[in-house]
């Protein structure tokens, strides 16, 4: 396309540590994607915000597809591309509006429930306008949602008639193509990249909202999230942490051992005293690969014999996420993301000729019903797995969602 | 006399060994007289003095020491974390009364100056304390007791708070003499994790009393029957503080004690040789009766509820479940294994070792990925350590949380447990009786042993160089009642609920009829040999 060689050479080399399991870790691979898709919007040839949106989208296809199951990728392209749509919508829709109050983008907006008729005349006029000024656009789809305040649709309705504001658009539209490249990026960077870099603060800073004294809290595998969160409580609250230690990936002697040279009282058990410690336990906080749109999780393996143990037990179980993980998918099968290592770990090539007989399995992943989370604690607050719609509804567009 | 109370009922009492080798002193006879000498009468046995004398000093390195120094001996006691009383009274025993009142007046000035200094008042609780905040004491005591107190400070740093009432294991004891070798070799055995299992543990150590019992010859002031269970004492007691006992192991040495008081109550008195060999005849029919054949019922019993295309989930290592399952195979019934294990003794390779060399079809989970593999189980099969009084299954850690995932997807759980294994016992969480293992086990997370050489340590090699680290390896737990479908017995199948029902009334009714079942299959058995007796018992009694 219209892709410059060096940075399809990045691209490529992206893909390729990604197809490798090179790149570990939701955060870096955020981090990566975001930076490729800036440079993307900025170096790319595009007239029309469309044909932006057609090219973030098609290289965006490229690099989910590269690892299916990490679901960064596919979140922050749709986040981009969201970016991009409501900062185009923005500037098409402010005719004298302030430059400052466009270059938010409008959560504000957003609002669903002001369909009022004269709404709907006004999409149906972007409609038609969208759809007659541009061929090879494959986001052909009437734009369903918009708002507008009240204010605008008086404003509107009186001075001009349907041909005049419709080549009044188009004739903006090109004026304002040219404006758009900076904003996005600014946007990319606020919303996005910068979003990254505070999302561990933004979490912890929570941490002393959920932790009284004398706790003992529970958690399996390592999480950074989870680790910050717990060592910003364990500065100004005294309580103990017990640590599964999620056999056969045994991420959970690394996560004891670091929460206990910060000064946390730690203790090791094996996944098979889950049961037994949990009724000592007042809160399991779980760190998260994805979460899901109904509001479930994908996680570890072992995390959801440590969230049925809690629900058995009636303790709460709090999910420590960043809202980049938030995935706008459905599973529609318990183990649609899970992915399956080498079984090394679980029945090694030294046990001798049982291991041509026997059939050995080794998810990675665990899916874990929204149902068992009492509470998702991200960057800009805390929602319930019941509000969880919402905050997709915010940060990705539906159009996006099924394309990939 | 202490040592009975001590043993088979309670928590472990290290101090009844303590107690034990006193009591050479007090018979007046030196301390360093070996067992053969005193109780077994030919000069064959002392053959097998020399090894048990090499062996003896490399269990034992630490047995001269205890009564060197009152401090050592008070610093040793503090490592062991439950009566703290006893052990200086054993000492006073040495002193004489002045040194006795100058120890007494020691210990109120320290109790009085703890007090001021705002300690807890026991002696223990505030070495614990002191632990706690310097790790590294400094003391002006001799090397000895600092090394000790060291020790004790790691000790004491690898304790849950909430399972303080729980022995740590030891891996050597003091008290070693005047013991049988063969329990000596069976304690061995046990620390070492060379015999696992309930079922095999109590059959080995009921044939060990048992010969114990036939070289048993009672000094001549006493009758055989009045002296056996005073001599079988420090065995028990001894095998105690290798291992907790199981309960199920438990209940045996109830069993057998009973049986060796009903000999005494016998009238008229049986001879010597009459109650030995009694005694030894009831081992024998209890490890038949209520062991072997009960496996061989439950098995058929078990058969029933297996139909072809079963998937069936098991978990660790039951020698019940293992039968069942190769019973099945033999049956012709087409189903499917699937062995869930888990961390540190991955008990279930050796399961699926056996399974997989009578061919059946077999797949291995890890239990952190057991629901992936509930999606296709049919049904959960499991063995239990012993069945307590309120319904709850006392079995391998983990378990709960097999039963657990098992009905929270309405599979049904069925456990396979012997009667003997019913114990009048009720516990309602995990921690107040249970076992710990060793936390080193934990550790090595490679078990493929070329890794384990080649590659840096483990992440948590230090771990006792961390100060707020520690790691928790116990070895049971308690699965409630309502997750579990049924057990699985020689008397049937019954709900977990009913099993205060059995055990109390397995001795008046129900043992009339296992005793009918028994001699019946002996007959068929002695008609009709070994291999045919499946089915021409399920034909018979069907």
């Amino acid at each position: 396309m219209s892709i410059s060689v060096g940075l399809e050479a990045q691209i490529e080399d992206f893909i390729q540590r990604l197809k490798r399991r090179q790149i570990l870790g939701s955060y870096f691979v955020a981090k990566e994607t975001a930076t490729i898709l800036r440079q993307v919007v900025s170096t790319s040839r595009w007239r029309d915000v469309n044909v932006l949106i057609d090219i973030v989208t098609q290289t965006g296809i490229r690099l989910a597809a590269a690892q299916p199951n990490e679901l960064a990728v596919g979140n922050i392209v749709k986040r981009v591309l969201k970016v991009i749509r409501e900062v185009s919508r923005g500037e098409l829709e402010t005719e004298g509006r302030d430059e400052r109050e466009e270059a938010i983008p409008d959560y504000s907006s957003f609002d669903e429930d002001e369909l009022v008729d004269s709404d709907k005349e006004q999409s149906i006029f972007k409609q038609s306008s969208t759809t007659s000024s541009l061929s090879g656009s494959i986001s052909g789809r009437p734009e369903l949602t918009t708002q507008t305040s009240m204010f605008r649709l008086l404003a509107d309705m009186s001075t001009l008639t349907v041909r005049e504001q419709k080549r009044e658009e188009n004739e903006k539209r090109v004026r304002d193509t040219y404006n758009l490249k900076p904003l996005i990026i600014q946007e990319i960077n606020e919303e996005i990249i910068a979003d990254l870099d505070t999302i561990y603060k933004g979490i912890a800073d929570q941490a002393l909202d959920f932790i009284h004294a004398n706790e003992v809290i529970m958690t399996i595998g390592i999480s950074r999230t989870v680790q910050e969160f717990l060592i910003r409580a364990s500065q100004k609250r005294k309580f103990q942490v017990l640590v599964a230690e999620t056999a056969p990936t045994y991420q959970g002697h690394k996560m004891a051992l670091s929460l206990s040279k910060a000064g946390i009282d730690t203790t090791v058990i094996a996944d098979s005293a889950i049961f037994a410690a949990m009724p000592r336990v007042n809160k399991v906080v779980l760190g998260a690969h994805a979460v899901l749109a109904n509001g479930a999780l994908v996680s570890v393996s072992g995390s959801h014999l440590l969230a049925a143990a809690a629900k058995h037990h009636s303790t709460p179980v709090l999910v420590c996420t960043a809202l980049y993980k938030l995935s706008p998918l459905f599973a529609y099968v318990a183990d649609a993301f899970n992915v399956t290592v080498s079984p090394q770990n679980v029945l090694n090539f030294q046990e001798g000729p049982i291991i041509d007989k026997v059939t050995i399995t080794n998810p990675y992943y665990d899916y874990v019903g929204p149902d068992y989370v009492s509470l998702f604690i991200h960057n800009l607050g805390s929602a319930p797995p019941t509000y969880v719609y919402r905050l997709i509804n915010d940060n990705y567009d539906p159009e996006d969602s099924t394309t990939f | 006399m202490e040592n009975i109370k001590s043993s088979p009922l309670g928590i472990p009492n290290s101090n009844s060994s303590k107690m034990a080798s006193g009591s050479p002193n007090t018979m007046g006879q030196p301390m360093s007289s070996s067992y053969e000498n005193r109780w077994l009468s030919t000069g064959e046995d002392t053959k097998k003095g020399s090894p048990l004398v090499s062996r003896r000093k490399s269990i034992t390195p630490e047995e001269n020491k205890p009564n060197n120094s009152k401090e050592a001996n008070k610093g040793k006691k503090d490592t062991r974390p439950q009566n703290p009383n006893e052990p200086p009274k054993k000492a006073q025993k040495d002193m004489t009364k002045a040194e006795r009142r100058a120890m007494q007046e020691k210990q109120r000035q320290e109790k009085q100056s703890r007090v001021a200094a705002g300690l807890p008042k026991g002696a223990k609780q505030a070495a614990e304390l002191e632990v706690k905040k310097n790790p590294s004491p400094v003391s002006a005591d001799t090397d000895d007791t600092k090394q000790k107190k060291k020790a004790l400070s790691k000790n004491q740093q690898n304790q849950v708070p909430w399972l303080l009432h729980l022995d740590v294991p030891k891996t050597s004891d003091a008290l070693t003499k005047d013991l049988h070798p063969a329990v000596l070799q069976l304690g061995l055995y046990f620390s070492e994790h060379k015999i696992v299992g309930s079922n095999a543990r109590c059959v080995a150590m009921l044939e060990i009393f048992s010969k114990v019992i036939s070289d048993h010859k009672p000094p001549s002031d006493a009758t055989f029957s009045r002296h056996i269970q005073k001599h079988l004492d420090p065995h028990i007691a001894y095998l105690l503080s290798i291992r907790p006992m199981s309960l199920s192991m438990r209940e045996c040495i109830r069993w057998l004690k009973k049986e060796m008081a009903d000999i005494v109550e016998e009238d008229p008195p049986l001879s010597d040789d009459e109650s030995r060999t009694r005694l030894i005849e009831r081992i024998g029919h209890f490890i038949r009766e209520r062991i072997t054949m009960a496996d061989q019922l439950i098995v058929q019993n078990g058969l029933q509820k297996i139909q072809d295309g079963d998937v069936i989930l098991t978990y660790a290592k039951s020698s019940v479940v293992e039968s069942l399952l190769l019973e099945t195979k033999k049956k012709g019934i087409d189903f499917k294994v699937i062995v869930v294990d888990s961390r540190p003794l991955f008990e279930g390779k050796h399961l699926l070792r056996r399974l997989v060399a009578a061919g059946i079809d077999c797949s291995y989970h890890l239990l952190s990925s057991i629901y992936v593999a509930l999606k296709s189980v049919t049904k959960v099969i499991m063995g239990a350590h012993a069945l307590l009084n309120n319904g709850a299954v006392y079995s391998r850690i983990g378990s709960s949380m097999v039963a657990m995932a098992a009905s929270d997807k309405q599979i049904p759980v069925m456990i396979c447990c012997e009667t003997y294994k019913f114990v009048n016992r009720t516990q309602v969480d995990s921690f107040v009786l249970n076992e710990l293992g060793n936390p080193d086990d934990l550790v090595q997370t490679t078990t493929n042993t070329y890794d384990a050489k080649k590659s840096d340590t483990a992440v948590l090699a230090n771990w006792r160089d961390q100060p707020d680290l520690r790691l928790l390896n116990i070895l049971y737990d308690v699965t409630p009642s309502k997750y579990i479908t049924l057990v699985v017995t020689e008397v049937g199948l019954i709900p977990c609920t009913s099993a205060p029902v059995v055990s109390y009334k397995f001795n008046c009714i129900i043992k009339t009829c296992i005793d009918f079942y028994f001699y019946f299959y002996y007959y068929l058995l002695y008609r009709f040999g070994v291999n045919t007796s499946n089915e021409e018992f399920g034909k018979r009694v069907a």
